[in-house]
């Protein structure tokens, strides 16, 4: 291998001052904290103060707490139908905007579906609990009408709540992917189908679905993964009588001190939510290469 | 007409129904704010009582309110400068430049995007014991550059793969040195997606919740005064601010998105 010149040499200096100081950034201010709280799970208190220990107690006594598996489970289950309706929600809405609407209102419509992403999830549940309350529009709305008599309790503080919530705030992120997959498909691939007697719908299910499988995929994977980890929604929605993961976590940090407890059960969250993008991404990887 | 035509528009005529109910599920949350902001009863609720724009006066003269606002501004323009200047010189690296390790440092890009939000707020609030005075406003900035400069790095990365870099090496051929390039060639023709980046940078900080909270100490953002109210009824000030809030980050949004959307179109086309 010869030496390099010296206007490679400069190339690979100019490349190293360009990312050094965002690649510096997110050492110090994203890998540093995730790392600390790595090693911090694996000390112990004593005498209510954090000490330097090599321990896996920490871990088997999230693992063996019941109330910890209960909120695993329901974090689980929340952040599946979350993103089983999100994609159900979506998916039409990006078929129409992708293929029913002319170019221009294309645009009109996709930033209108994407913009409420961007309001700040307080003010969002603030208008949620006006919506949703015992005296609120909702129910005021539907007593008034005469379609029920008693205003629903079940609306706001419950596990209904945290859902609409978490689906309000996350059938945005679902609808991008799913039209970038749809609007890329051919329409020459749908009409061969047709020509070939599929109907409309056997056209869909065979052409339509399985090329927008990776749009679909993209779009699930991170329902699910931002679903897992929520914690403002459910905090200020779900009514605090069952805890998801990220609660469980807070409450042992902030009110119970256990901070190497908390620590590692917000380890058994990150590694769920990286294992599960690493899945994904071979499976994406997998399937955007057998694509000819 | 026959069945067979009509069939069609029935089909069309279901998809703007349902297109129309998804578009009222988004909106009606913001709708209800905003129609409370503007009606005098003390708390939201219906029937309305009146018009008013006294919520408004209320709220700016309010000063743990305005005062939240004028702090959240800075504290997002300051993270949001900050993400895109580290973002910029990184995504023109990683688009231009041959690379060993660009995949690994794509992944590490996408970490903060992914890493639940409270995870890493933890994480800097431990790191923060190790230097106390970061606690306020500096980690709050810090914070938010974090998140932000994350996926500002993927979204000029994406934008920069397709630029004429013909333009470049004409004008390298005719001896311009690198920062000349950068700065007759390069910025002019990015500064758009910059503005773009830099506004949803800024909407994103300005608004988010959980990590600020963490890390603020005594400092107040609005959102952090917005959940504290939220323990209560709420204010109609609450919602006179948010309703100025959202409406700012509509059309910020829209604007900046818009733009990318369309810069996209243009270069497929092209």
């Amino acid at each position: 291998m010869s030496a390099p010149g010296p206007a490679a040499r400069r190339a690979r200096r100019l490349a190293a001052a360009g990312l050094a100081p965002l690649l510096l950034w997110q050492c110090l201010f994203f890998l540093v904290p995730v790392g600390i709280l790595a090693v911090i799970s694996v000390w112990s208190m004593e005498n209510y103060r954090l000490t330097p220990d090599l321990t896996l107690a920490n871990y088997t006594a999230a693992l063996g707490n019941a109330a910890v598996w209960r909120s695993l489970l329901l974090s689980v289950r929340t952040a599946l139908f979350v993103t089983v309706a999100c994609g159900l929600l979506a998916y039409p809405i990006a078929y129409f905007i992708a293929r029913k609407v002319g170019r221009r209102l294309r645009l009109v419509l996709l930033v209108a579906v994407v913009a409420p992403f961007w309001i700040s999830i307080v003010m969002r549940i603030a208008a949620w609990r006006i919506l949703l309350g015992e005296h609120g529009v909702i129910n005021q709305f539907l007593v008034g009408t005469g379609l029920i008599e008693a205003p629903l309790g079940i609306l706001l503080y419950s596990p209904l709540s945290t859902m609409i919530g978490l689906v309000y705030a996350y059938l945005p992120l679902y609808v991008l992917p799913l039209y970038a997959a749809i609007d890329r498909i051919e329409q020459s691939w749908i009409d061969a189908a047709k020509d070939l007697n599929a109907g409309p719908l056997r056209a869909f299910w065979e052409v339509t679905l399985p090329l927008s499988l990776p749009g679909l995929v993209v779009g699930a994977v991170f329902c699910f993964i931002f679903g897992l980890g929520e914690f403002v929604t459910p905090a200020l929605l779900g009514g605090g009588k069952q805890l998801l993961l990220s609660q469980i976590i807070q409450d042992q940090f902030q009110r119970r001190q256990d901070w190497p407890g908390g620590a590692a059960i917000a380890m058994v969250l990150m590694a769920m939510v990286m294992g599960l993008l690493a899945v994904s991404m071979r499976w994406l990887r997998r399937a955007s290469g057998e694509r000819p | 007409m026959s069945l067979r035509r009509l069939l069609p528009s029935a089909g069309l005529l279901a998809f703007t129904a349902y297109a129309a109910l998804i578009y009222l599920f988004l909106y009606l949350p913001i709708a209800v704010i905003a129609l409370f902001a503007f009606d005098s009863r003390a708390i939201s609720g219906l029937p309305l009582a009146g018009f008013t724009t006294q919520w408004f006066a209320a709220a700016f003269a309010d000063p743990a309110l305005a005062g939240s606002m004028a702090t959240s501004a800075r504290l997002a323009a300051a993270s949001a400068l900050l993400a895109t200047a580290l973002a910029m010189p990184a995504a023109m690296v990683l688009a231009w430049f041959p690379l060993r390790w660009k995949s690994a440092v794509l992944a590490l890009m996408l970490g903060p995007v992914v890493l639940p939000p409270l995870v890493l707020g933890l994480g800097l609030v431990m790191l923060a014991r190790a230097a106390p005075g970061m606690i306020g406003e500096p980690a709050i900035i810090i914070a938010h550059a974090t998140m932000t400069s994350s996926y500002a790095a993927l979204m000029l990365y994406s934008r920069l793969l397709g630029f004429r870099r013909s333009y470049i090496e004409a004008a390298m051929d005719l001896g311009a040195t690198e920062w000349v390039v950068f700065r007759e060639i390069v910025l002019p023709l990015t500064a758009p997606a910059l503005v773009a980046v830099f506004l949803l940078a800024f909407t994103d900080a300005f608004g988010e919740f959980i990590v600020a909270w963490f890390v603020a100490g005594f400092t107040k953002t609005l959102p952090i005064v917005i959940w504290t109210s939220l323990r209560q009824v709420i204010s109609p000030k609450i919602n006179a601010v948010s309703t100025l809030i959202i409406a700012a980050t509509l059309l910020l949004s829209v604007a900046s998105q818009l733009w990318i959307l369309r810069q996209a179109g243009r270069a497929r086309e092209s």
